[in-house]
């Protein structure tokens, strides 16, 4: 594949500004349970490339599967972004990179056989099956991905990756008189197998939620004063901060940027918030992002200050700012995009039962069945949730969808506390029509005041 | 794709079953009001599912040069499969509809830069502060099925797709609006896109305060396409299989008020998801599913069909779950094509007008996050104007809405809009056609 990129590169890159090939091989074993049934079982072979090339500030993209077109799509990528371009290109300086980035795994997918994996996850939806009456059906999915990346550009870089994803759930689901309810127990990691293993205890709890929650009333809406678990709290900082960080969010926006000034107060002084492709083993684990630029910890607010971005060549360097390694694609088929890694909020002081005790009558919320945002506003909604009644846990609710307002909700946080934790669910983030994206967040216990939740 | 099958019966399978696609796809598209990039995508592939021993297996690839791998695969799969539960599609008359335009094929790169442009200038005329986003794409896609038992049936399809996006960030106030419009012919009143775009921007530039409580609400055509993804999930052939759908067991029954019919229409002229046939091979076609407030049908493919001893009704779709889009690597199962509702009465005009107060809801954000199979929707009203005296007064913001469709759509139904839009769903997938639909007694949360 490399000899195939210095070929383009010698034809093509000195009729553009600069110019990028990808080449992926991804092989994918799946597997998938509704109920009692197998309902999903497959092999997936994905092979494909893209050209990326900038002039004057345009760009042309094409990808492809049929490889042996190459130079055809190149000319295509060329000559389009030579037909945008009218302005100047700006990527922000980085140094070529040559380098050979084989996956060190702790525990290879690919040497466990398709039966092995169908079994472990047959026995686990035969646990939560079999968990008593009113566990009704399942949703148990799994699946293993083993990419090989190729990247070469125009400025010298030519790099070899490979990266290694897994992830999946298991969803108990209990079902009663035409209500349905369930909870999840997701799994993920970029280097081990092993995550897909000893998750019994996790899977009869997850059984007892959902059965509790069709009995649970549901939340009545209102302002409340809220904890957040690890769990829920990292959906809530991926969702509330880390993409309006995103630099693709604001570097064409002034009025954007107005608000969006580093050195702005978000959150008090014991609010730190940090987006690393670090942490290996975690599914947002990066060495190189796909503009082959090396990965980093990046702080987005430290002491409750704005203090970074999250940034591709383009973003950083129409921003003056530093590259960050965040330029991130779902696959060959789409050019890379600022996206997130693993977000956190950093470690704090305070312990759970400082934060319960001073909440007369509040919620806490565990775990997450998802979140969004526009920009400004976002959502999120917690698996599973108790009342918090005279400093005390009080009794499971159901329907807890939080919502809040950047410029807001950061600032009511008041006490974060010392039990940091990440964690990888099956499921992934979605921008621009690049869904699921594997990314990781973690954070401490959370509390916060002031949260609009729906409902009756 | 002959061989595939014939390497696989000759591997010792009994039964093979090939889908191909091929597409190509060009997109224009501007950011910050400037032309931002061209971009094309080739896409090939292949889907093999076979049978062996009574096991079905099943692999694909985009690596068009290894398709032994592509059989290896199937069989190595096949091998820990569960019993297979049907039979492959047989040959048979497929409708005759078409869904290949000229005009999209022939659609240019600088055509579709018009109509990019032309929306932008519009937002930018209206407010030159606005960061201003526009696509428009144009996709040709072959599709092919060919099995052991005789099918071998192919269609090319053309589709288009067109948005026009702003974000106006004002202080720490940020509102976006736009307009989407899709399908298989292009038939598009782009001027009037471009008016709704600025129309929803005026009709938003002030905030204002609404009690947490119960109101009337109408919601508008795109609204109202996502909170159906609640009965997307409830009439799906695989939920109702599983048990797990709240509509089990209530064919013929009365599901919704009487004035509320919807169909699923894989021939819809225009539609973005129609097709002669769909990805097992089976003729698509339009399916009642709720018929004066009467459930009908549901959807299904070869399996949940043979499954639930009801009719096959073509809806066997390689599918992303919600977004639809094809996926290769995706088995098919029961999904939506395109939906319709039939309307009512009066304009959407004429009962917005006769909404005394209440909330007008276009977009939900966090609507994913519901218990959507239980029926329930809520989330963040993303784009919600307050209604007083007839009229829309400004944006309600920091507010929560809630329901469910198989309590509200049945006993909360004011009217039906006369006018029946099209629109995407989640702001833009596919294409579906709706009215406005007038809610009393929805449960809003807000601050204050």
């Amino acid at each position: 594949m490399k000899s195939r990129i210095e070929q383009v590169m010698k034809k093509f890159a000195d009729k553009c500004d600069y110019l990028e090939v990808h080449f992926e091989e991804t092989e994918e074993s799946c597997i998938g349970f509704n109920g009692p049934r197998l309902s999903d079982l497959g092999r997936r072979v994905d092979f494909g490339g893209n050209v990326r090339a900038l002039h004057r500030g345009g760009w042309g993209f094409a990808s492809f599967n049929s490889v042996d077109r190459l130079e055809e799509f190149a000319q295509y990528a060329v000559d389009q972004a030579r037909t945008v371009g009218k302005e100047v290109s700006r990527l922000a300086e980085t140094e070529p990179v040559v380098a050979d980035v084989p996956v060190k795994l702790r525990s290879d997918p690919r040497n466990v056989s398709l039966e092995k994996k169908v079994e472990i996850l047959r026995a686990y939806n035969k646990r939560a099956l079999g968990f008593g009456d009113g566990v009704t059906s399942t949703v148990v999915t799994y699946f293993d991905r083993f990419h090989k990346f190729w990247f070469g550009s125009s400025e010298g870089s030519l790099v070899y990756q490979e990266r290694v994803d897994i992830g999946g759930r298991v969803s108990p689901v209990a079902a009663r008189d035409g209500d349905t309810q369930s909870y999840n127990v997701g799994f993920g990691g970029s280097d081990d197998f092993g995550v897909v293993k000893g998750l019994e205890a996790e899977i009869d709890e997850a059984c007892a939620v959902a059965l509790g929650k069709l009995d649970a009333p549901k939340i009545k809406g209102g302002e409340y004063t809220v904890i957040l678990d690890p769990r829920l709290a990292g959906v809530f900082v991926h969702e509330a901060f880390g993409h309006l960080s995103e630099g693709d969010n604001v570097y064409e926006d002034e009025n954007l940027q107005k608000v969006m000034k580093l050195g702005r107060r978000f959150g008090g002084s014991f609010l730190n918030v940090y987006d690393t492709g670090l942490d290996r083993g975690l599914r947002g684990h990066l060495v190189y992002d796909d503009e082959g630029v090396a990965t980093e910890k990046t702080y987005l607010i430290r002491e409750g200050e704005l203090v970074g971005r999250l940034h591709s060549r383009e973003t950083a360097g129409k921003m003056g700012e530093k590259p960050t390694g965040n330029a991130r694609c779902l696959d060959y088929r789409f050019p890379p995009i600022p996206r997130m890694r693993n977000t956190c909020i950093a470690q704090g002081e305070a312990t759970f039962d400082e934060m319960i005790a001073g909440i007369d009558y509040g919620v806490y919320c565990i775990s997450a069945s998802g979140g969004q945002t526009n920009g400004e506003m976002f959502t999120f909604t917690a698996a599973n949730a108790r009342m918090i009644r005279d400093g005390k846990l009080a009794e499971q609710v159901r329907d807890v969808t939080l919502t809040g307002n950047v410029f807001t909700t950061l600032e009511n946080i008041d006490l974060i506390a010392n039990d940091l934790a990440a964690h990888d669910g099956g499921g992934g983030c979605g921008k621009a029509g690049q869904f699921p994206l594997p990314v990781t967040h973690g954070s401490p216990h959370v509390r916060i005041r002031n949260v609009v939740i729906g409902g009756e | 794709m002959k061989k595939i099958i014939e390497r696989a019966l000759r591997r010792g399978a009994a039964r093979a079953e090939v889908f191909y696609l091929n597409s190509l796809q060009t997109e224009v598209s501007y950011e910050a009001g400037r032309l931002k990039e061209l971009a094309n995508t080739e896409e090939t592939g292949v889907a093999l599912r076979l049978v062996k021993d009574g096991k079905l297996g099943f692999a694909t690839t985009t690596k068009l040069t290894d398709l032994d791998r592509l059989v290896d695969d199937a069989l190595a799969t096949a091998l820990c499969g569960d019993y297979i539960e049907f039979d492959f599609a047989v040959a048979g008359d497929l409708p005759d509809s078409r869904f290949f335009d000229k005009a999209i094929a022939e659609l240019s790169v600088d055509e579709m830069m018009k109509h990019s442009e032309a929306g932008i200038a519009r937002l930018l005329d209206y407010e030159k502060s606005i960061q201003a986003e526009s696509g428009t794409s144009r996709n040709m896609q072959t599709i092919q099925v060919l099995n052991s038992d005789g099918v071998d049936a192919e269609f090319e399809r053309t589709q288009y797709q067109f948005y026009v996006h702003g974000r106006l960030v004002e202080g720490t106030n940020m509102l976006d609006a736009g307009a989407y419009s899709g399908g298989t012919a292009l038939d598009v009143d782009f001027d009037g896109l471009y008016k709704n775009a600025v129309d929803e921007f005026k009709r938003a530039r002030t905030n204002v305060d609404l009690a947490t409580g119960k109101t009337t609400v109408i919601l508008t055509p795109r609204a109202v396409a996502d909170i159906m993804l609640t009965l997307n999930f409830g009439v799906s052939g695989a939920y109702v299989e599983q048990g797990i759908s709240p509509l089990v067991g209530k064919l013929g029954e009365r599901i919704f008020d009487e004035r509320i019919t919807i169909r699923d229409d894989g021939l819809r002229s225009g539609g973005y998801r129609s097709a002669p046939f769909d990805d097992e091979g089976v003729p698509m076609q339009t399916t009642t599913l709720v018929e004066s407030g009467v459930l009908r049908s549901y959807l299904t493919d070869l399996r949940t069909a043979r499954k639930l001893n009801h009719a096959d009704t073509g809806n066997g779709l390689k599918a992303k779950r919600l977004i639809g889009a094809k996926e290769l690597g995706k088995a098919p199962a029961p999904e939506i094509t395109n939906w319709v509702m039939e309307g009512g009465e009066k304009s959407h005009e004429e009962l917005l007008s006769e909404i005394g107060s209440g909330v007008l809801v276009d977009s939900i954000m966090g609507l994913l996050m519901s218990n959507l199979i239980a029926g329930e929707f809520g989330g963040n009203l993303a784009y919600g104007l307050k209604i007083e005296d007839g009229k829309t007064t400004g944006r309600v913001k920091d507010a929560m809405i809630s329901g469910n469709i198989y309590k509200l759509f049945r006993k909360n139904l004011v009217a039906l809009s006369k006018d029946v839009e099209l629109t995407g769903l989640l702001g833009g997938i596919g294409t579906h056609w709706y009215p406005y639909v007038v809610l009393r007694n929805v449960t809003i949360a807000t601050k204050s």
